[in-house]
Order: C-alpha cells, then sequence, then structure tokens
C-alpha cells in the first residue's frame, strides 16, 4: 500500500498542526518544559484534590443553604482554624465557585441538557421540598420566586460535578508526578500521554450527585441519566475554562456600547489558555487565585528554577501562571489527539482528511490564543539588556 | 570652619587621584563617600550652629591672598548659602553612592566628583568676587570631563557644548565683576564694598545685563538653554543628580547675590522684563517637555520651566518672593534630582528612556512598582500638589510675585498645569497600561537603586508638610536682602516706587499669614 500525505496546511497555524500529525504536543519537547509542566501540574494536583473536596462538601453538606458562612470549613469548625482563616492562611475556595459559576453559565454538554430536563425538575424539587419541611421563610421564598431554589440546586449539581471532575484530575496530575520522580516520564509526548491515557481510563466514570435530607437519599443526578466524565465535564471544562471563560474586571469594558465583549458567549476567548499572566494595572491575573494556591506547594526543583530568573521570587505569580498555561496546553494537547476522529498515524487518505479538518478547527479556535507565546518565550530570561540605539 | 566644606572633598579628591597604585574601585567609593559624608556632616554642624536671626555672614574667614589684584580668601555664610550648601552635601552623597560599582577609571570618576562638590561649595561660600568667579569656573572642568568621559554616544558634542556656554557665561560674569570694581574705583574685589548704588543707572543696567545673561546661561534660561537638555540626556545618572541639583543654583544664586544684591536700582528697572523672560522660560521650558519622548530630556525641560520660577520671584524681588527663591532652589534641587534618579533607574534596567518603547512599569510583578510610585510622588511634587515641598516653593513665588507682576505671574501658574500635563503623559506611558513586550523580563531593582530616591523623596514630604524648618534658616537674610531695596508694587493699575520699610510692611502681612510664620524682629528695627 503506497502511503500519501497531506499536503502542508496553509492555515496560520501550520506549524502545530503538523507536529500534532505527528503525534507531538503542542508544546516544544525540552527538558525545562518538562520539569515546569510536571513541577507545576504536581502543585496544581494538590489545590486541586482540595478544591475538590471542598466542591463536594459544599453539594453535599450546604444543600439549600441560603447563607453558608462557613462552607469552606469542609464541617471542621474550630477557633484556630477560623483564625488562621481571617489571616488568610487558607487555600483560595473561591476560585473553584469561579470555575464553577463559569461552566454553569457557558452551560455546554450534556450536564447542562440534563439540568433542564423534566427528569432534573422533579428530582429537584423532591429534594426542594424535603429540604423546606419546617421552614415557613423558605416556603415563602419558593411561592414568591419559584425558579430561584431549582437554580440552586442546579448550581449544587456543578459544584459537585465539577468536584467529581477534578478529583480525577488531582490524581492523574500526582500520578504523573510520582512517575516523573521515579524517572519514568522524561518528555513532553509522555506527559500527553500519561494525560490522554488517564483521560481515556476515567471517560466513561459516571457523574451522579446525591443529597441525603433527612435520613434520606435523593438522586439528584442518578447513574441512569447517563453523565459520564468525558463528555459531560472534561469536555466541557475545557470548553469553559480553557477557551471561553470570563473577562476579568478592568481588562475590559463591561458597557455593551464599547463592544468590547461579544454578544455570543461561544465566542468568548478568556479563557487559560488566552489569559495574559501579566497583571495590568490593578486588574490582576485572572487565575490569582489559583495561582497563589499553588505558590503553596511548588516543588522544590520547580522553586529553585524559578529561583534562577532574572526577578527571582519577585514575579513568582507570573512565573506560576506561564508554566501553568504551557501545562494546560499539555492537557489539551491530550484532549486533541484523544478525541481525533481517526488514529495519528492513519494512512488513509480520507482518515488524514477528516483528521486535517479536525485539526484546523481546533487551530482556529487557537489564533487568538497564547499558544506562540508560550512556544517563543521560554520563562527563564534572557540576562543581557535590550538595545534600543 | 567653613574651608572645611571646600577642603575635605579636596582632601578626598587628592587622596583618590594620587593613592598608590593598587586601589581597588570599591576603596576609592568608600573614599569618596567617606569625603562627602564628612563634608555633609559638617555642613549640618554649621547649620545647628547657624544663627538664623543674625542677617549678616556668619563664620567668616579671611586670608589675604594676592592684595595686589585685590583677591581676597573670604568666605562666609548666610541664610541664602546655607540651604544650597547643604543640598550640595547631600546630593554629592547621593550622586557618588548611586554611580555604578563598576565605573571605569574609577579614580578619575570619583576624584572629579569631589573637586566638583568643592568648587560648588567654595562658589557658596565666596565672600569675594573673584575667589567666587574662580571656583564658578572650577566646577566646569570636572564637569565638562564627567560628561565627555562617562556620557552617552553624543558625549562630546554635549561636553564641548556645555564648555563653550559656560565659558562664555564665565567671561561675562568676570568682565561684569571687573566692571563693577573698576567704575566704583574700588581697591578689592570684596562683595560688602562693592555695591554700586553710586554707579549711573545705565551702567548698573549695562553691568547687570552681562550678569543675566552669565547667569541665565547657567540656570538656564530660554534662548540661552540649548546645553543643558543635551548636557542632561548624554551626562551619566549621579551627573544629572547633580547637574540638576546643584549646579543650576549656581545661575539662580550668582542672580540673586551679585545681580539682585549688587544692582538693586537697576533690578528694579529690568524687573518687569525679567519677569516676562521668566514667563517666556516657564512657558517655552513646558511646552517643549511635552512634545519630548526622552523621559530624561523631558525632566531636564522642566528644569527650564521651573528655574523660570525663581527668576520670576526674584524679579518681583518682595520679601516673600525672595524668600520663594531660596524655596523654589532647595525645591527643585530636591525633585530635580528625585527625578533623575528615578529616570536613572528606569534606563539601567529597561535599556530605554523612549516613552514610544516603555510601558505598564508599574506592573507590580515583573515591573518596577516602588521606582513607578516614587515617580508619581516626584511628578506629583514637581506639579505642585500640596503637602510636598513643591506646593510650598511654587505657592510662594506665585503668591510673592503676584502683587508686583500679576499678568506675568497668572502665566507663570500655567506652566504648574503644564507640568502636570507632560509628566501626567509620562506616567501614563510609561508606567500604566500592560508592560511593553520589549521590556517583558526586567532585572531585579535592588535595595541599594531605591535608597537615594526614598530619601530625597521623604525629604520632599517633610519639607512640604513642615516648610517651616526650611523657612526659619532663610527668611531673616532674604527679609535682609530686601531691605535695601525700592520695591515694586502694584497699586490699582500702576507701578509705584515705595520705599523697603514700606514695601517689608505692605507684604509682611501676606507673608506671615502664608506660612503662619512667629514675629520675627525685622532687620531695620536694629538698623541704628
Amino acid at each position: 500500500m503506497v502511503s500519501i500525505k497531506n499536503k502542508p496546511s496553509n492555515h496560520p497555524l501550520a506549524e502545530y498542526i503538523q507536529r500534532l500529525e505527528a503525534g507531538e504536543a503542542l508544546l516544544p519537547d525540552t527538558a525545562d518544559n518538562v520539569l515546569e509542566v510536571v513541577g507545576i501540574l504536581k502543585s496544581y494536583g494538590v489545590v486541586l484534590d482540595a478544591y475538590s473536596r471542598n466542591l463536594i462538601y459544599i453539594a453535599e453538606n450546604q444543600f439549600l443553604v441560603l447563607f453558608p458562612f462557613f462552607k469552606y470549613f469542609n464541617g471542621e469548625i474550630t477557633p484556630a482554624k477560623l483564625l488562621r482563616y481571617w489571616w488568610h492562611d487558607r487555600i483560595n475556595f473561591e476560585y473553584a465557585e469561579y470555575v464553577m459559576r463559569t461552566m454553569l453559565w457557558h452551560g455546554t454538554g450534556g450536564l447542562d441538557d440534563y439540568l433542564d430536563s423534566p427528569e432534573f425538575k422533579q428530582r429537584a424539587e423532591a429534594a426542594i421540598q424535603a429540604k423546606l419541611q419546617g421552614h415557613p421563610l423558605m416556603l415563602g421564598l419558593k411561592a414568591l420566586f419559584p425558579e430561584f431554589l431549582p437554580e440552586q440546586v442546579r448550581m449544587s449539581c456543578y459544584y459537585s460535578a465539577l468536584g467529581q471532575f477534578w478529583r480525577v484530575m488531582s490524581d492523574m496530575f500526582l500520578s504523573l508526578s510520582d512517575r516523573y520522580d521515579k524517572g519514568e516520564i522524561q518528555s513532553i509526548p509522555q506527559v500527553v500521554d500519561h494525560v490522554k491515557d488517564a483521560l481515556v481510563a476515567a471517560a466513561q466514570l459516571s457523574i451522579t450527585y446525591a443529597v441525603k435530607l433527612r435520613g434520606k437519599t435523593y438522586e439528584i443526578i442518578p447513574a441512569s441519566a447517563g453523565l459520564t466524565f468525558l463528555t459531560d465535564t472534561a469536555v466541557p471544562y475545557v470548553e469553559t475554562i480553557f477557551f471561553r471563560g470570563t473577562p476579568f474586571q478592568g481588562t475590559v469594558s463591561y458597557n455593551a456600547q464599547a463592544h468590547q465583549i461579544s454578544p455570543d458567549p461561544s465566542r468568548f476567548n478568556y479563557g487559560a489558555l488566552f489569559a495574559d499572566p501579566l497583571p495590568t494595572g490593578g486588574a490582576g491575573i485572572p487565575p490569582t487565585l489559583l495561582m497563589q494556591d499553588m505558590r503553596h506547594f511548588l516543588p522544590d526543583y520547580l522553586r529553585e528554577f524559578y529561583r534562577r530568573g532574572r526577578r527571582g521570587e519577585d514575579d513568582l505569580r507570573v512565573q506560576i501562571c506561564v508554566s501553568f498555561q504551557k501545562s494546560m496546553f499539555c492537557v489539551t494537547t491530550a484532549a486533541i489527539l484523544g478525541l481525533m476522529p481517526n488514529p495519528g498515524n492513519t494512512l488513509l487518505p480520507d482518515e488524514q482528511k477528516a483528521n486535517r479538518v479536525y485539526l484546523e478547527s481546533w487551530m482556529n479556535r487557537f489564533l487568538a490564543s497564547r499558544l506562540n507565546e508560550v512556544n517563543d518565550q521560554p520563562n527563564s530570561c534572557p540576562v543581557a539588556l535590550p538595545e534600543w540605539s | 570652619m567653613l574651608s572645611a566644606l571646600i577642603w575635605m572633598p579636596m582632601l578626598g579628591a587628592a587622596l583618590i587621584g594620587f593613592w598608590p597604585k593598587g586601589m581597588n574601585p570599591n576603596r576609592s567609593r568608600l573614599i569618596a563617600l567617606v569625603a562627602a559624608g564628612a563634608a555633609c556632616l559638617w555642613t549640618l554642624v554649621i547649620v545647628s550652629q547657624f544663627n538664623p536671626s543674625h542677617v549678616g555672614q556668619q563664620f567668616s574667614e579671611f586670608i589675604p591672598w594676592i592684595e595686589t589684584l585685590g583677591l581676597n580668601y573670604h568666605l562666609g555664610v548666610d541664610g541664602l548659602s546655607l540651604p544650597l550648601l547643604v543640598l550640595n552635601g547631600l546630593l554629592t552623597c547621593i550622586a557618588i553612592y548611586s554611580s555604578d560599582v563598576a565605573i571605569q577609571r574609577f579614580r578619575l570618576y570619583y576624584a572629579l566628583v569631589l573637586v566638583l562638590s568643592a568648587g560648588v561649595a567654595g562658589a557658596f561660600l565666596a565672600q569675594d568676587l573673584l575667589l567666587f568667579f574662580l571656583f564658578y569656573e572650577l566646577e566646569l572642568i570636572p564637569l565638562y570631563l564627567l560628561i565627555a568621559i562617562w556620557g552617552g554616544h553624543r558625549r562630546g558634542y554635549a561636553a564641548t557644548k556645555f564648555l563653550i556656554y559656560t565659558a562664555i557665561s564665565g567671561i561675562l560674569i568676570l568682565a561684569s565683576f571687573l566692571g563693577i570694581v573698576w567704575l566704583s574705583s574700588n581697591t578689592s574685589f570684596a562683595y560688602d564694598p562693592s555695591r554700586t548704588q553710586t554707579l549711573p543707572l545705565a551702567t548698573q543696567a549695562l553691568l547687570l545685563l552681562m550678569l543675566l545673561i552669565g547667569f541665565g546661561i547657567k540656570m538656564p534660561l530660554v534662548p540661552l538653554h540649548t546645553w543643558l537638555p543635551d548636557a542632561h540626556v548624554e551626562a551619566s545618572t549621579p551627573v544629572s543628580v547633580l547637574l540638576a541639583g546643584v549646579l543650576l543654583k549656581l545661575g539662580t544664586y550668582g542672580l540673586l547675590r551679585f545681580g539682585m544684591g549688587l544692582f538693586p536700582d537697576a533690578w528694579n528697572l529690568l524687573g518687569p522684563w525679567l519677569a516676562t523672560w521668566a514667563v517666556v522660560s516657564v512657558l517655552y521650558g513646558s511646552f517643549t517637555a511635552i512634545a519630548q519622548k526622552d523621559m530624561k530630556k523631558m525632566v531636564a525641560f522642566s528644569s527650564i520651566g521651573h528655574m523660570g520660577y525663581v527668576l520670576l520671584a526674584a524679579a518681583a524681588a518682595t520679601p516673600l518672593s525672595t524668600l520663594a527663591t531660596v524655596l523654589q532652589m532647595v525645591s527643585h534641587g530636591l525633585i530635580s534630582a528625585l527625578m533623575f534618579l528615578l529616570v536613572g533607574v528606569v534606563y539601567k534596567k529597561t535599556g530605554s528612556r523612549d516613552l514610544d518603547v516603555l510601558s505598564g512599569l508599574l506592573n507590580p510583578e515583573r515591573g518596577l512598582p516602588l521606582i513607578g510610585s516614587l515617580m508619581v510622588l516626584g511628578v506629583m511634587a514637581s506639579a505642585g500638589t500640596p503637602g510636598m515641598i513643591g506646593f510650598i516653593s511654587e505657592f510662594l513665588v506665585f503668591r510673592g510675585s503676584f502683587p508686583v507682576f500679576p499678568v506675568q505671574t497668572l502665566l507663570s501658574m500655567l506652566g504648574t498645569a503644564l507640568t502636570a500635563v507632560y509628566f501626567l503623559n509620562l506616567m501614563n506611558r510609561v508606567f500604566f497600561g500592560r508592560l511593553s513586550e520589549q521590556v517583558i523580563n526586567l532585572p531585579r531593582v535592588q535595595w541599594s537603586d531605591r535608597y537615594p530616591a526614598i530619601v530625597l523623596a521623604v525629604l520632599i514630604v517633610l519639607f512640604g508638610i513642615q516648610p517651616n524648618w526650611l523657612v526659619h534658616w532663610s527668611e531673616p537674610t532674604t527679609t535682609a536682602m530686601n531691605a535695601s531695596f525700592p520695591v515694586l508694587t502694584l497699586r490699582t493699575h500702576n507701578f509705584k516706587f515705595v520705599t523697603s520699610q514700606e514695601g517689608q510692611e505692605l507684604f509682611s502681612h501676606a507673608f506671615k499669614r502664608t506660612l503662619a510664620l512667629p514675629e520675627i524682629p525685622s532687620p531695620m528695627s536694629h538698623t541704628p
């Protein structure tokens, strides 16, 4: 059989199409990149573990609690913990909620469809009724605003779904770090393979959600709903958090007349792959809270790598953000390769064409992303001053 | 006592210059810092011993030198020169501290800085016209070499231009001094006997004109200013600090001490013209600053504008405005030194001063946030924001000058608004917005880069909040300068000459109301 290769693509990001067709990653395979990506994913794994536990705790134990003052305490409220909280010696769980709300707002994938189905309404209503027994105030609220409590339940569903998604991702990143420490991971393609394999392995995991009220369990997302890890949480997460995101306050005008924000949320490009790691004025870095959290769990080798930078630890959050963005391009590579319609090394022209169309559609979305920047700009800095004269 | 201010830096320069081979840069720097620091501390000792209520020269030193020439080594200090001496001591220390540790030909460099400082101190202390001229010319040599050797790409051009302009300035000043002595039939160049009231007014005016042009070059005033932007742009940061902070003050000091002091009648005659000249300088400097894209050039043109305020206040010659000249000199010395230091740090870290290249330097993670914040303070001080010394000095300039030259004062006040325009433009373009891609990975700023600017910023705020600490030393002297001075005041639409006593009383109310000063006995009341 004769192998016929596709003609080179004319896409502005053709270089990356070529890489993906050759089974490589969107990020160049260099020793620094491997160190940065694995190191940052380790700290991300630790943080995601905490986020995940808290999200699931809120979904299951703060169900329809209208004033959840202690929702970040995971049920353990002590004066010492309260003091640490006020001193801000804690994980920024607000970031997890920010991500959850962004997913809820964009609402892509099967979970969103299910939350609009009659079955959900029925199950949510049952749980609401159980929760409202003996709460005249809440009953009055429900009578006045009938859509308010179901919407709160939808939000709880997203708390739970994101918590379950991050549970898997956290374990995946921590096992990646363990394998790196053992010397099993030495290149970016190996990182991508690890992520891809883990995503494939978890693809069919069921996403379910139930709350226990007055001794009875109410299944709000039953296994029979057929929601699974890959298509109903991972893909919407990538779409929502990696690509769309939400405009960060202070960086664009919210005034509709300024036309700085697209009226179509599907055209948003404020996600992690687009975020500028540099704060502008007082706006801060969009995932600032996440960077602050990861800062506490950096492995020693990564911290040392950052220290060697021109600013040392002065710009730690920016360096973390740059590394994080690189790692997210690796995760995206895994998702792209995992969802490719045909094997990357297919020799069949039709399959090659289908793959090409598929990859070009991804690249169209990367046009305004920081793909070129993470490829061109090393996190370590040139020492020489620029010459202007 | 006063000679130490000249000879301590000179001794330091000699030590560094003639030290046997093997002296390393750190030792040279240390010796220079010790010499400059000792002179600065000695200045503070003099301040502590200085009697502010005494209006004449204090700590006088007199050594006959070349009697046939009428030249004597006569030093003294009063409320006019004292703040400038302190400024010289402080800025010399800052300039040495801010110098690049790895500077080439370090022995020559530090020796020249110390000689420069000694020359400036000598000029401020000299009570003999010829001695002043010698020191005035002495500082020319080290400054020329500092620009010509350690300057930028066009250092040769800038240094030569500076040399030519300042040489002409020196010639005119010398000619005027010779004229004073010879035409007055004096036998010496001593300052006090050189009062020229006996000379015909036309002669006074001619001699004064020579001084005006001579010192006008040094200040500089438009159109004699063209050497300054070039010198600043090409000079290294420490030299710019000294140039703007101290050396320009030789021009204003000379105008006040010799122009105003020796030719009071002619000064009054030319007053309206001088005020108009000040307006031209202020507006030209400010408008030209707006057009600049090089941060250092912008600060240089700002200096030209701000030195115009000194001329305006001096032209008005009221007790309040004369005091304002001293405050404006100190204020400009501190603020411009701060601005040049900060621009120097920006240039050192980014490699550029171009407004088109730089942006977002206030970035808290990868920019220069503290340097940017200090720049905000410097800009506010320069634009006359209350709470800083710039406000006090400019307010006094306008308050003191307005009764005499209302139109010129109002026009000059535009300069303050224009200062805000060009410096806010600088802040907006260089420090706000997203960090420019071309300077995205700046090296970290060391605390040693920040300390000198912090010291200046603290002083700017301190004297802004408590101006009396500064006014206290100069007010009796500046008031006395006006005592023998016919004052121009505006009465409705007509100018009218009044006696000095009347003038003093006229302005004392406004003066004390403005600063809420305690009652200080008028020097006139002690006159027998």
